[in-house]
């Protein structure tokens, strides 16, 4: 088969949907270079414990209120009497305190930046999952069962979507912090990072869940669904073998999306204090302290500030590009499905 | 020689003058009338002295609403002389120290005309006790106190009073040494008997005191204006000046760099609010002695731990603790606004002699460590989340740690901080940082709702060490009886240290706060009670 524009003749592109969605991701300049972003990102926090221990020797939560730089020949405090942190020492001080300290405990900044960065990934990335496992589970379940199940999954997943999805994290986040969470066996203290991760990865399931519960009430109708019931096959390989891998670029595009809402919505609650609990430190956490020293070290405010824009906006980019990688009308689909705008079903998750 | 023994009587008569306001707190030589203009970062909790259990509340009232007892407007210790306010003088106290008497002044009026009655006093009470008030623990001594605060009917019969001749005589059930300083207590104030009993913050009751508020926008603003019967009824009160300005306007700024932006341009003349960390040594760098001055509340800042468990239980733990923490350290935390101190009572409060058993030293707190070797070194620590609150607790937790505890920093929203501390029912109560603040300056209200053992309870608990030693409980309990003398105060200064020997807590500092004002306002005379903050009455235009 070949296709014919302008005159010229183009040979027919062949091979799996895969390769046709890399083939068109490739020719995605924009997608690639924030997808590299990213991965610098990604690599900046991954190296944070050899940073730590090879070049800052300090750890994310060593505090310096008291410590003083011998710094060619000067010394200088790393918080002075009145309370203000020292400013980047870039590699003057042999790479300790690069970036300075991060407020009145004296804590290194970079090292606090790149430990926070890594939490901050790994909450959207845990959190993403969750969504993206629940989300595709139960719009599974009540896109192919219908009846009682599509009743009652889709009944809960409105009484959450009822609520807006930050206040209904930060009510979660408040009445956790404390007592943490016992459900049988699963014990989380209210400082654990799992909590803020649970509470994330649960408020956006409905968001998920509804538009694939469209996709599959439409997939379910397709004469392949029908000939594998009419081979036998059960509910069970039905859905894994022939709904889900027809939703797979969906889930991508979705899973994606998610990361950047979840690391939006964690830098939120730890903002407000309800997400990461000092000392540890995530992006959110660092802005929500950075702002009590705004007009003295703004610095502290703008760093995690700009890390958070930077990896959300290359999540944000590449997963548009994956999106149009994988079916430039799936925008139009999902909306057919959901009865969402676009905007709300893509590329706002969020209410 | 006949001139100049005049010129040395105008000289004395000058110096006398002058000392005698520089007693009262501040010097005035600047103009009268005008309008201030203040800030307070947020809205009181209550503009209703029956209610209010905040500085910010009180500061907004001192001048308002009169008890028959009142604090001297002074700065400093001057400050926390009680004087009588709507009464003519302080109360005879007689029948072992069980009756009060005072007696009103005649001829007060409230801001509306109406006249001050004694048995308003009584009513105000009742009303207190009506609205459930925080402060109707104070009075609870008064015979049937208890009863009315259940039953709300009937009246208190530990009250009587006698329009006629304006005598107020009040029966406790026990001796109480605190109790003038608690008829000088916002709570204690006297409003007109038919005021309902009600949080009356958007509909403020007529005032006795030279100022009554005229206006209030909630949440916004509010606004006074001179008591017209002040001056023709009430002056006579010479402890309550009478105030400089005519008008007041306080509005709500709830960011503190606009609050002192405002001032630096002219269009606030005065901020409420303490300045924060950040700004606070830029403001005083720029402004001390012209426009800034430091002024010392009454109230401690520490550590407390929890003495019924382990680790805690262990004496040798508490002091270790207690040798590991360096004020120097904490002094920057709070980039300056706190003065180390390692001692219960701090300065300003009567009983206060200075000492100091735990000077910083790690090697022995280790030390003392290896000794008690303590089997559980899991510790959660208590904090909130206000800043630089929460980096004491984070350094807090370092020093735990370093000391080879494995703490855990639990950080808790500010307002929900002190209910889920002071309640047993909370789990991982080990240790936490805490911020205590005089409700009036007598070291028994630190000493009893601290350290005596009668204070613990399952919920609002306020000893939060759970330290209870009978010999110390028995010994705050004889000392409440006694009204507050040299004697007393040196007994107090005695049991500081007997506690600290104890070491329930670990002390760290006080915390001083700042007034701030406009380069139109004369700072020379304004005054900061240590109780009630700025005095509305000492502000007055260069």
């Amino acid at each position: 088969m070949a296709s014919e524009t302008n005159g010229e003749v183009t040979p027919a592109v062949a091979g799996s949907p895969w390769r046709l969605a890399w083939r068109r991701l490739r020719r995605n300049g924009v997608a690639l270079a924030f997808l590299g972003l990213f991965g610098l990102i990604v690599v900046f926090c991954l190296a944070a414990p050899l940073w730590a221990s090879e070049v800052a020797h300090t750890g994310p939560n060593k505090s310096h209120t008291l410590k003083k730089l011998h710094v060619g020949g000067e010394e200088r405090e790393v918080v002075n009497r009145e309370g203000k942190p020292i400013g980047p020492q870039w590699l003057e001080a042999g790479g300790r305190f690069f970036l300075g300290a991060d407020g009145r405990l004296g804590r290194d900044e970079m090292v606090r930046l790149m430990y926070g960065g890594r939490t901050s990934l790994a909450i959207g990335f845990a959190a993403a999952a969750l969504t993206t496992i629940l989300g595709t589970l139960l719009g599974l379940l009540a896109g192919y069962y219908g009846g009682w199940s599509d009743t009652l999954i889709s009944r809960v997943m409105d009484v959450i979507w009822a609520f807006p999805v930050t206040l209904l994290a930060i009510s979660l986040g408040l009445a956790l912090a404390v007592g943490g969470l016992q459900i049988g066996p699963l014990q989380l203290s209210g400082s654990s990072v799992w909590i803020t991760i649970l509470i994330i990865g649960g408020v956006y399931v409905p968001y998920m869940a509804r538009p694939i519960r469209g996709e599959v009430l439409a997939l379910r109708e397709k004469e392949f669904v029908e000939a594998a019931e009419a081979q036998g096959a059960a509910p069970a390989r039905i859905m894994l073998k022939e709904l889900l891998p027809n939703l797979s670029s969906t889930i991508i595009v979705f899973f994606a999306l998610n990361v950047a809402n979840a690391m939006l919505l964690e830098a939120l609650l730890s903002f407000l204090g309800v997400g990461v609990q000092p000392p540890n430190g995530s992006w959110g956490t660092m802005l929500s302290s950075g702002l009590d020293l705004l007009s003295s070290a703004p610095m502290l405010t703008y760093l995690p500030g700009t890390m958070i824009l930077l990896t959300v906006l290359a999540v944000n980019v590449f997963a548009d590009g994956l999106r149009d990688a994988f079916d430039p009308k799936s925008r139009l689909r999902i909306e057919a499905h959901s009865g969402l705008s676009a905007a709300e079903s893509i590329e706002g998750i969020a209410p | 020689m006949r001139k100049l023994g005049l010129v040395l009587l105008v000289l004395g008569l000058v110096a006398t003058s002058a000392l005698g306001l520089s007693a009262c707190g501040g010097s005035s030589s600047g103009k009268e009338g005008g309008m201030l203009v203040g800030t307070y970062a947020s809205f009181p909790s209550y503009l209703d002295p029956a209610l209010s259990y905040e500085v910010e509340g009180w500061t907004a009232m001192y001048d308002t609403y009169l008890p028959l007892l009142t604090y001297a407007h002074a700065n400093g210790g001057a400050g926390s002389k009680v004087v009588p306010a709507l009464a003519e003088s302080m109360p005879k106290i007689s029948n072992g120290g069980k009756t009060y008497t005072l007696t009103l002044r005649k001829g007060l009026e409230y801001s509306d005309g109406t006249p001050v009655r004694a048995s308003d006093f009584k009513s105000s009470i009742e009303r207190m006790f009506k609205l459930n008030s925080a402060g109707s623990g104070f009075y609870e001594g008064i015979v049937g106190a208890e009863k009315f605060a259940e039953t709300k009917a009937g009246g208190i019969p530990g009250i009587k009073t006698n329009d006629k001749t304006g005598r107020i005589e009040i029966d406790l059930a026990a001796p109480r040494g605190t109790f003038s300083n608690e008829l000088a207590m916002l709570y204690a104030a006297v409003l007109p008997s038919g005021t309902p009993a009600k949080n009356m913050t958007n509909d403020p009751p007529p005032a006795t005191g030279p100022y009554m508020i005229t206006k209030v926008e909630a949440g916004r603003s509010w606004s006074y204006a001179r008591n017209p019967h002040w001056a023709k009824s009430n002056s006579q009160i010479s402890e309550v000046p009478s105030g400089h300005v005519d008008k007041i306007e306080i509005k709500v700024v709830s960011n503190d760099s606009t609050q002192v932006n405002e001032i630096e341009r002219g269009k606030a003349d005065w901020m409420q609010t303490p300045i924060s960390a950040d700004l606070y040594n830029k403001v005083k760098d720029r402004y001390e002695g012209t426009q800034f001055r430091v002024e010392r509340p009454i109230n401690f800042y520490l550590f407390w731990m929890n003495t019924e468990r382990p680790p805690f239980d262990d004496l040798k733990v508490r002091q270790a603790v207690n040798y590991a923490i360096d004020p120097a350290a904490l002094e920057r935390i709070y980039a300056g606004s706190l003065v180390a101190m390692h001692q219960i009572l701090p300065e300003g409060m009567p009983g206060h002699e200075p000492f100091n058993l735990y000077p910083h030293n790690m090697v022995k707190a280790k030390q003392l460590i290896e000794e008690a070797n303590p089997s559980d070194r899991n510790v959660t620590v208590w904090t909130d989340n206000e800043s630089p609150n929460d980096e004491a607790g984070a350094y807090y937790e370092g020093v735990l740690n370093e000391l080879g505890f494995n703490a855990k920093l639990k950080t808790i929203n500010g307002e929900g901080y002190y209910p889920l501390v002071g309640n047993e029912s909370t789990p991982d109560l080990d240790t936490g940082w805490l911020a205590f603040y005089e409700d009036y300056p007598h070291p028994n209200d630190f000493l009893q709702l601290l350290f005596s053992g009668e204070s613990i309870a399952p919920t609002s608990n306020t000893n939060f060490s759970r330290f209870d030693d009978p010999k110390v409980t028995a010994k705050i309990k004889q000392l409440d009886e006694e009204p507050l003398g040299a004697k007393q105060e040196s007994e107090y200064a005695a049991l500081d240290k007997e506690i600290m020997e104890q070491a329930p807590i670990a002390p760290y500092g006080t915390n001083t706060v700042s007034t701030f004002v406009s380069s139109a306002v004369n700072l020379d005379g304004v005054v900061f009670n240590p109780t009630f903050g700025q005095d509305l009455t000492s502000f007055e235009f260069k």
